[in-house]
């Protein structure tokens, strides 16, 4: 037995020593969320550091394990993200459609997206498509509003209006040097297949690595059913076309421990995949003929030392590399295709301290710099292109202060972007200051009920595109300002006799989104962008989750989650003015539940979108109200898990996108075995 | 006690999902409108949300029924409607990215069939602008031909090839004049094809400023295009092509976004942007093209279209006014000015309004 898994570390060093050596680079975060004096002051109690973390939470912050995650019917991390409050999900449908996150009506730009403690980002369009991380690999999401309560972190983690963040597990360093790791294999609807493979070992004292990679390939059709008009007119059931997709993701994280608190971690990742667009079904027409193809790369390396109690250091690299290719067939074109390559690079620094001059005070200073380009190219040249490039520099400081009942926490971070241009004007100089205060306290001595509140001001800079995509870019645009406002409440309770995990928050906002860069039509087909957009948003996130033990082996879970959002265009003569802006549900929410017992286990999940408009608030634009009801099943016989899923179990058509229609019922298989 | 906790869930669970739902009042139903004498305005839509639609305007009661197309033949158009014309009985409307001809009877607007446009890749054909001579229906296709439809067996007969892009088609002289814009090309096409009509052959391509669109004819066989250059350094320029001669003169004293002509007048408008690309200089120029001159400089008043202007077409009975407004996003709205340029009503129309044509029926 042994000597098969040195055999089959053989073959992968080769792929390992490739990604060490060929990408060199690289960081990981290690578990930065559990502060010492937290786990210290309240060990009495028997809950995990997740829970605290989550009651504690002075900003509110959501939280999703592997085993919960695993209980959701979800493939992707976007899947995942349909289970957290205040956020709406765009997902252009299928298994290769793009898929972003935006919180609280703020748009999806607003949302930094972190992986294992650094930022994922797309500087031509400023949205990380969620549909490509797989979890498989990932052994926590969480979603912060804000910023994440940590304030050891790298600056960047503070200048989005929230944080959606997955990380990846190393082996703990207790000196057992087994290989462990897991092996998946799924099939179902669209065609799909899929392999993975994770695996993790420490190696000596010193080295621990691990590794993971999955292919997967899928024709991605599915049947839809097509209303020509409203759900009274005639309708036909029609294939989704051009919608396969087939894509390899590898990463190595490997560690280096000089000291019990001192280690450095590398990461390299790298995705390729090609996809058809299927785009917005077009009535009467299923030609489509899109594709695109993506190549991503990226390699960090974190340092981390947290030798004394008093002073920690810690400091990242980052090294992002992103091609993506589009091609559109179609015979209007000269020659019939239009081809656009687009580069993009990021080059990316970090360095932070912590100081805690005493227990209940802690002190950070971080500062970050990173530089961006994009370049283009095109079948139809882009005569007024700049090929832009950008200096961002950030410095945060942030004080913590906590005791058992309360936690105070400030900071304010600075930003200033320069950017750079070979033809045209670039964007000007940017200098701006924002700041964060927080704060929660257990309003009684013997039960963990907090109140929080938080108050942020943050701003998003415009993107490439907005900035500078010929003919629809304006480099005036200033950055895109939100302020956020928000009062709740937590409270977990551990003491009731039937039901010993109780998990309760509920939080009501107010955010106001100014200098909202819009997209005004100038004729059909010629937009400009402008700083016209204001919005008004109020809304309410409410999540509930319980734990009840059945006999000795049996646990039912059940999670509920409900969304509010009164999201107003305020934008002064509009045409829209006091409308929900597009996109935007007022209600929506998710409910989960989950029972194991023994070797068996089953769930039932549901997803909930009330109407929403994508555009002027009328019977026209009007998309209908969903509800998504799946369930799942899974058997576990010693080390391997076989599970099996129906998504949308009742058959529903519904769209999230506008004529991107999502799937109706659909199936997955799942076979698993851990080692 | 099991139960009683399963049953507790069971509670809390089912109490929530009914926090779930939400109710809707009934969307609103348009009436049936009987087609008699009136307007059909097609509307373009917006290029990908499959919203094009046909507005009928009754003159007997002056009610706009907003789809009247959906109303009659229970669908929708489709995706970005191109143009419309009324030919003997029937109505054909063609639609770009469904790539089809509608064809609909004009007395009841029932749909006689959808023909769908395909090359001979089997790629769709992309449908531009109508043109109609001698019982046979010509299409502009943005794949760079023309195709001849029959008005008996409604399928295509022939097509050949033209320039790239071609835009609008007007019939003078025998002669069917395609504007070749070049609108998807690197290097935007600057002619404009002739094609003999008894033999369906190009004759030749006459040169004008770069990417034409829109074209017309006067009564005399002059055909009027309007070039609308390369959105930098080459500005809208309408231009006439002389009958006989074939000679290409720009009309540089008359700035035209878009143009119809009626009679002996071409009723022109023109708007210019600001710095915060907001419409300004809205102006609306009557142009005798009989007498080769300018013959009322503003027939209505700048701001006597709210938004922007989207279609300008003409009554030829009452030679009263129409124009069609947008802001390319949300419903449009119709226009109705008499020749004295006095507003006679409004109404509301679907997103944008591209062109109107007038209906007799007895």
């Amino acid at each position: 037995m042994f000597k098969k898994i040195r055999s089959s570390f053989h073959l992968f060093r080769p792929v390992l020593l490739l990604h060490a050596v060929l990408f060199c680079s690289a960081a990981y975060s290690q578990e930065q969320k559990t502060d010492t004096l937290r786990s210290r002051t309240l060990r009495e109690v028997v809950v995990t550091g997740r829970q605290l973390q989550i009651a504690r939470a002075s900003l509110p912050e959501q939280i999703k394990t592997t085993k919960e995650i695993l209980a959701l019917n979800a493939t992707n991390v976007a899947d995942v993200a349909k289970y957290f409050s205040g956020v709406t999900v765009k997902d252009y449908g299928g298994i290769g459609g793009m898929k972003t996150v935006s919180l609280r009506g703020m748009g999806a730009q607003h949302t930094g997206i972190c992986y294992d403690g650094l930022m994922l980002s797309d500087i031509q369009s400023g949205e990380v498509d969620l549909g490509r991380f797989t979890i498989d690999n990932i052994s926590e999401i969480s979603l912060n509003n804000g910023q994440p309560n940590d304030i050891f972190q790298s600056a960047r983690l503070f200048a989005s209006a929230g944080i959606l963040s997955f990380k990846t597990r190393l082996p703990e360093n207790n000196g057992n040097q087994r290989l462990s790791g897991k092996t998946t294999a799924k099939t179902g609807s669209f065609g799909l297949l899929e392999a993975g493979i994770f695996l993790m070992q420490n190696i000596s004292k010193q080295w621990a690595y691990n590794f993971s990679a999955d292919a997967r390939v899928a024709d991605g059709q599915y049947h839809f059913i097509q209303h020509y008009g409203t759900s009274d007119n005639l309708s036909e059931i029609l294939t989704r076309e051009n919608s396969d997709i087939q894509s390899i993701r590898s990463e190595v994280n490997i560690q280096y421990r000089l000291r019990e608190k001192e280690n450095f971690t590398l990461k390299s990742n790298y995705f390729q995949s090609e996809r058809g667009l299927p785009g917005a079904v077009t009535w009467y027409n299923p030609y489509s003929k899109e594709r695109l193809w993506d190549n991503v790369f990226f390699a960090q390396i974190h340092y981390e030392n947290r030798l004394s109690d008093k002073l920690q250091y810690q400091s990242f690299a980052k090294f992002n590399s992103a091609c993506n290719q589009y091609r559109d067939l179609n015979d209007g074109y000269e020659n019939g295709m239009l081809e656009e390559k687009f580069f993009q690079k990021e080059y990316y620094l970090s360095s932070g301290l912590r100081y805690l001059p005493f227990d209940q005070l802690q002190l950070s200073a971080s500062a970050d710099w990173w530089y961006n380009d994009l370049l283009i190219e095109s079948t139809m040249p882009f005569e007024t292109f700049p090929y832009p490039t950008r200096h961002t520099g950030l410095v945060n400081l942030a004080a913590k202060y906590i005791t058992e009942r309360f936690t105070l926490s400030a900071n304010v971070l600075y930003t200033l972007t320069r950017e750079q241009v070979r033809t045209g004007e670039a964007s000007p100089d940017r200098n701006k200051l924002s700041p964060t205060v927080s704060l929660s306290y257990k309003m009684l001595e013997d039960k963990e009920i907090r109140i929080r509140v938080f108050y942020k001001n943050i701003f998003r800079v415009p993107t490439f595109n907005e900035l500078y995509y010929q003919s629809l870019g304006n480099h005036n645009l200033r950055p895109e300002n939100a302020n956020q406002f928000n009062v709740g409440f937590t409270w977990m309770e551990t003491k009731i006799p039937f039901l010993p995990e109780l998990e309760c928050s509920v939080d009501g906002y107010s955010n106001h989104v100014t200098d909202k860069i819009v997209a005004t039509p100038r004729d059909l087909f010629h937009w400009s962008m402008s700083n016209k957009g204001e919005v008004d948003i109020k809304g309410l996130d409410a999540n509930l989750k319980m734990g009840i033990p059945v006999k000795e082996v049996g646990k039912l879970t059940i999670t509920i989650n409900y969304s509010y959002q009164r999201a107003t265009d305020v934008t002064a003569g509009s045409a829209n003015y006091g409308e929900q802006i597009p996109y935007t549900p007022f209600f929506s929410g998710s409910g989960s539940a989950s029972y194991r017992h023994g070797i068996w286990e089953g769930g039932y999940n549901l997803i909930f979108s009330g109407k929403r408009w994508y555009g002027q608030n009328t019977v026209d634009t009007k998309i209908d109200a969903y509800r998504t009801h799946s369930v799942f099943a899974a058997a576990h016989y010693k080390t391997w898990k076989l599970t099996g899923e129906i998504i949308n179990i009742l058959n529903k058509q519904y769209e999230i996108i506008k004529f991107y229609p999502m799937p109706r019922r659909n199936f997955r298989l799942t076979l698993s075995k851990d080692f | 006690m099991k139960t009683n906790k399963f049953f507790l869930a069971f509670l809390l669970a089912t109490s929530t999902a009914g926090l779930f739902t939400s109710c809707d009042p009934a969307d609103e139903q348009q009436t049936n409108p009987e087609i008699s004498t009136g307007l059909f305005i097609l509307n373009q839509g917006q290029y990908g949300y499959n919203n094009a639609s046909l507005t009928y305007y009754g003159f007997s009661n002056n009610i706009a029924t907003t789809d009247a197309f959906t109303v009659k033949n229970n669908r929708g158009l489709g995706d970005s409607g191109q143009d419309i014309m009324k030919y003997g009985s029937r109505v054909y409307i063609s639609m770009y990215k469904s790539s089809l001809i509608e064809v609909i009877d004009a007395k009841t607007g029932i749909s006689q069939k959808s023909i769908s446009m395909l090359n001979e890749s089997g790629n769709p054909s992309l449908p531009r602008s109508l043109a109609s001579y001698k019982g046979k229906v010509y299409v502009s296709l943005y794949d760079g031909h023309v195709a001849q439809i029959d008005t008996v067996t409604l399928s295509v007969e022939k097509t050949i090839a033209v320039g790239s892009n071609p835009e609008g088609m007007a019939i003078a002289n025998n002669k069917l004049y395609v504007a070749n814009s070049g609108g998807m090309s690197t290097v935007n096409d600057s002619t404009v094809s002739v094609i003999n009509l008894s033999t369906f052959t190009e004759e030749k391509k006459i040169k004008v400023v770069i990417n034409p669109t829109v074209v017309h004819a006067d009564s005399e066989g002059d055909v009027y295009v309007l070039s609308i250059g390369n959105y930098y350094d080459i500005p809208y320029t309408l231009q006439r092509i002389e009958a006989g001669t074939g000679k290409v003169t720009a009309i540089s004293d008359v700035k035209a976004y878009n143009f119809t002509i009626d009679g002996d007048y071409a009723y022109i408008y023109y708007f210019g942007y600001d710095a915060n690309s907001t419409v300004v200089d809205k102006t609306y120029t009557v142009y005798d093209v009989k007498n080769e001159r300018i013959s009322k400089s503003s027939f209505i008043a700048s701001d006597a279209v709210e938004r922007i202007p989207y279609s300008i077409d003409v009554d030829p009975i009452s030679k009263d006014i129409y124009i069609g407004e947008t802001d390319y996003v949300n419903a449009g709205k119709m226009y109705c000015f008499d020749q004295d340029g006095k507003l006679q009503y409004t109404f509301a129309t679907g997103v944008n309004p591209l062109k109107t044509i007038f209906i007799t029926n007895k």
